[in-house]
């Protein structure tokens, strides 16, 4: 039964280090948002009469960048609040039928 | 606060996207018979908070304009890191305090991103001209 307890306290820890690596997928879209405003306020102060078609453009692809970002969210909200009762049932059953 | 006329319309449309999402998902999961009340609750706050993130950003790149290039994207930067910091803080209390079910709290934040990748589609239904979807069309 201990050996039971330190292999789930192993999988709790290793479910908390994979949602924290899967939040370093937050980095890079917040860099490549950033260089897309500022190249599209450049664009606007060239062309203000474009204002509300490059605003409408840059909106929708900075969204389309930051969705990478959530999917590492979700991926490390799923690993903490549902991998770690699939895995403890899966890792009990299985020294269960071994003994 | 006075929003922006193009900030509005886009939140909008990403709103109105959100909302018929969700009663996709809900009835997805009443076919599932997996519908509860922590599913109608879990789907709300992840659909405000998928409208709330996308009205934040659209507010940010609006407002970023002005001043040096490594300024604004120092701004746009910090704004998306706390806008994700955010949502996962949303989610993590909804999902740990009110115990609202995971799958219906976390999958409304990717229902804006459907709602663009509609977009073409729409703006073709409502007769824009090629010129005007050009900028989505390209994003997809």
């Amino acid at each position: 039964m201990e050996m039971v307890s330190l292999a789930v306290g192993i999988m709790l820890g290793l479910c908390g280090v994979g949602a924290g690596l899967a939040l370093i997928a937050g980095i890079g879209p917040g860099i490549g948002e950033g260089q897309a405003v500022a190249a599209a306020c450049e664009a606007i102060g060239r062309q203000p009469e474009a204002k509300s078609d490059v605003t409408s453009t840059m909106i929708m692809g900075c969204a389309i960048a930051e969705t990478t970002g959530l999917y590492g969210l979700i991926i490390g909200i799923l690993l903490i609040f549902v991998a770690p009762g699939i895995f403890s049932g899966v890792l009990k059953d299985t020294v269960l039928a071994l003994k | 606060m006075k929003l922006d006329e193009t900030v509005r319309k886009e939140t909008a449309y990403a709103a109105v996207w959100v909302a018929a999402l969700s009663l996709v998902m809900e009835a997805v999961f009443l076919l599932l018979r997996k519908w509860e009340m922590p599913v109608l609750w879990g789907n709300l706050i992840g659909a405000a908070a998928a409208v709330g993130n996308y009205l934040l950003l659209a507010v940010t790149v609006t407002r970023a304009a002005g001043g040096p290039k490594e300024k604004i994207a120092l701004k746009v930067r910090s704004s998306m890191t706390a806008r994700l910091l955010g949502q996962a803080g949303i989610c993590a209390a909804a999902i740990g305090l009110l115990h609202t079910n995971v799958y219906a709290t976390v999958i409304p934040l990717l229902f804006p991103r459907i709602g663009i990748a509609f977009r073409p589609w729409v703006d073709r239904k409502r007769g824009k001209t090629a010129a005007d979807s050009e900028g989505s069309e390209m994003l997809d």
